[in-house]
């Protein structure tokens, strides 16, 4: 299975945020996604998704995704955003399993017991079983950020995207994420290769959890490879027009 | 560790707050049946239903009279309250969920006010379809209030595509607003119809029949049904718009498909009753504070809440200020209004 994408250009409202985007993931990768703030990271994995609007190609499995049904897509990509909006305080455990809607094959959007056990699977992973009746607005940004992880998990989706999924998270499970997402990387989700499709504002965390860099800038991709490549100092003072080797040189490090 | 279904869902304290919700609202609808100026004993109302029930017509020992005031007058109305305020708060309840906004509901989105133009355009016109006879105001009311929430999603997508749910409440309420004052030119342009008119402007539930409740509770059942299948789909939507497609709900389509059913609850309820606030508004917020936020839970107390809640306002509009009736939708926007106000900053002052 593999994501293609062809000749594609995404904007919001009258302002073209990618333009003309060629890039292609196949299952079994684990992409990092770089650049600078509003470089269109963000919007490059909600096109990928399927969830906003684009000009051009982007299929799935042969598939054009803005042909698919929601559900269709859902059981194929997972995404969790930066932020989210929380509009009602539902509990922990509400929360996650919410994210088995679209695989549930349930008649009426009931819920079975495997979706509950698979729920439970992923509370367990993402270390939030202890909080499952506490509601989410009364969760700390780190925990806030693992149960919408597990949500994501809950999914049960072959390419997980992840939008910066080390946000608010300390040292302990900044760590903890990485192994976990290195070790559902080695697994199958339907019988398909699970893949990866990060962006990270940590290089350091990045090239833990990824072997490949998709470096955006401006609307653009300018390196797609290797990524101890595109994470080395030349390249990185290109994309971000700073001296990042220094800076880092200079700090504390990890 | 075992992780059956059972122990994960913390669900006794829940089932508790269900029961005592429904004594409560049973002991509601009983005092509304038993209390005004003529009083009826608890004996003699299980008598008078029982007898209705089967068949057998008045019990021995019971004033006709008094059969009469309680089954053809008293009984249908507080029923119809019960219902028509469950309606409304039902509605209230999706629309908040869709919508993301705490001020969303059929009133707000202009559902109330076009379904009351169209039933004042019938009342005034004096209009009658013999195909249609009694369903001639719900159907008016039905077709107005989607007529203008149509308008109001149409007008919001002309001016921002993605249809956001700010712009389609805010168009909403200026179309309701506008709506408002269609109806009131009406009721200047028809004196011999103003009192009739401002009566309906601000909802009653006087001589609403069994013939009412017989329209009402088909559809109303039918609606319930629809929504309460989506009710999985309304807590993704919940999440907001984006998230909710990516976890494989379509968005925009859920959202129309949930607003026509929500309209036509709406319209159908206006229509025999007038315009009423503020049920829809304050009853679901109060559920969501006691219940939680999932919606299988969320809908069906709404309505058995809004429908309580309307029983016991329609209730103070007939004695209060007996033998004058007081409209109901004064008594639940003066009660409504604040209560809601507090309920609402109050959790909001927590965050």
């Amino acid at each position: 299975m593999d994501i293609i994408v062809k000749n594609m250009t995404a904007c919001y409202g009258k302002t073209e945020i990618l333009h003309n985007i060629d890039l292609e993931i196949k299952s079994g990768e684990k992409v990092f996604i770089g650049g600078p703030n509003g470089s269109g990271k963000t919007t490059l994995l909600r096109v990928l998704a399927g969830i906003i609007p684009h000009k051009g190609e982007v299929l799935v499995n042969g598939k054009e995704i803005s042909s698919m049904k929601r559900k269709e897509a859902a059981n194929i990509i997972s995404l969790m955003p930066q932020t989210s909006e929380l509009y009602f305080p539902y509990t922990v455990y509400e929360t996650v399993l919410l994210g088995t809607y679209a695989s549930s094959g349930s008649v009426f959007g009931g819920i079975k017991a495997t979706d509950v056990q698979y729920a439970v699977k992923c509370m367990e992973d993402c270390d939030v079983m202890k909080y499952k009746d506490r509601h989410l607005d009364e969760l700390s940004g780190g925990q806030l950020q693992r149960v919408l992880l597990a949500r994501t998990f809950a999914q049960r989706a072959p390419f997980l995207f992840l939008d910066e999924p080390g946000n608010n998270l300390d040292i302990k499970y900044k760590a903890e994420l990485c192994d976990r997402l290195n070790v559902w990387a080695q697994g199958k989700t339907n019988g398909i290769d699970n893949s990866l499709v990060c962006v990270f504002h940590d290089l350091e965390q990045a090239r833990r959890c990824c072997n490949r860099a998709v470096m955006v800038k401006n609307g653009e991709i300018v390196f797609d490879g290797d990524i101890n490549d595109g994470t080395k100092p030349e390249m990185l003072r290109k994309i971000y027009d700073f001296d990042v080797a220094s800076y880092i040189a200079s700090n504390i490090s990890l | 560790m075992t992780n059956n279904t059972n122990t994960i869902i913390n669900k006794r304290g829940t089932g508790l707050k269900i029961a005592i919700s429904l004594v409560l609202c049973l002991f509601i609808l009983v005092l509304c049946i038993r209390a005004g100026s003529v009083q009826i004993s608890l004996n003699d109302v299980f008598g008078i239903i029982g007898g209705h029930l089967t068949g057998k017509g008045t019990p021995a020992g019971i004033d006709p009279m008094m059969d009469s005031i309680f089954w053809t007058i008293r009984m249908p109305r507080a029923i119809m309250a019960f219902l028509v305020g469950g309606a409304l708060s039902l509605s209230g309840a999706c629309m908040q969920a869709l919508l993301q906004n705490p001020l969303a509901s059929s009133y707000t989105l202009g559902v109330s006010s076009g379904a009351s133009l169209g039933a004042g355009i019938v009342l005034v016109l004096e209009i009658s379809i013999p195909a249609l006879a009694n369903f001639m105001l719900p159907v008016a009311g039905f077709t107005f209030g989607l007529l203008t929430v149509t308008a109001a999603l149409l007008l919001a997508s002309a001016i921002d595509r993605s249809i956001s749910n700010t712009t389609v409440v805010l168009i909403g309420v200026i179309l309701s607003l506008f709506v408002n004052g269609i109806l009131n030119l009406l009721s200047t342009l028809f004196s011999d119809h103003a009192k009739q008119l401002h009566l309906w402007m601000m909802g009653s539930f006087s001589a609403r029949g069994w013939k009412h409740v017989a329209i009402l509770l088909p559809v109303l059942v039918i609606c319930f049904v629809i929504l309460m299948f989506m009710s999985r789909k309304m807590d993704i939507m919940s999440f907001g718009d984006l998230q909710a497609q990516a976890m494989g709900v379509d968005a925009k389509k859920t959202k129309i498909a949930a607003i026509i059913v929500c309209s036509l609850l709406t319209g159908v309820s206006v229509a025999f009753t007038g315009v009423i606030g503020f049920v829809d508004l304050a009853a679901p917020h109060v559920v969501r504070r006691i219940f939680g936020s999932s919606h299988n839970i969320v809908l069906p107390m709404s309505f058995v809440y809004g429908g309580a809640f309307m029983a016991l306002c329609d209730l103070i509009s007939r004695t209060l200020l007996s033998p004058q009736e007081i409209p109901v939708g004064a008594v639940t926007a003066l009660i409504g209004a604040p209560f809601f106000a507090y309920v609402f900053f109050a959790s909001r002052r927590k965050r």
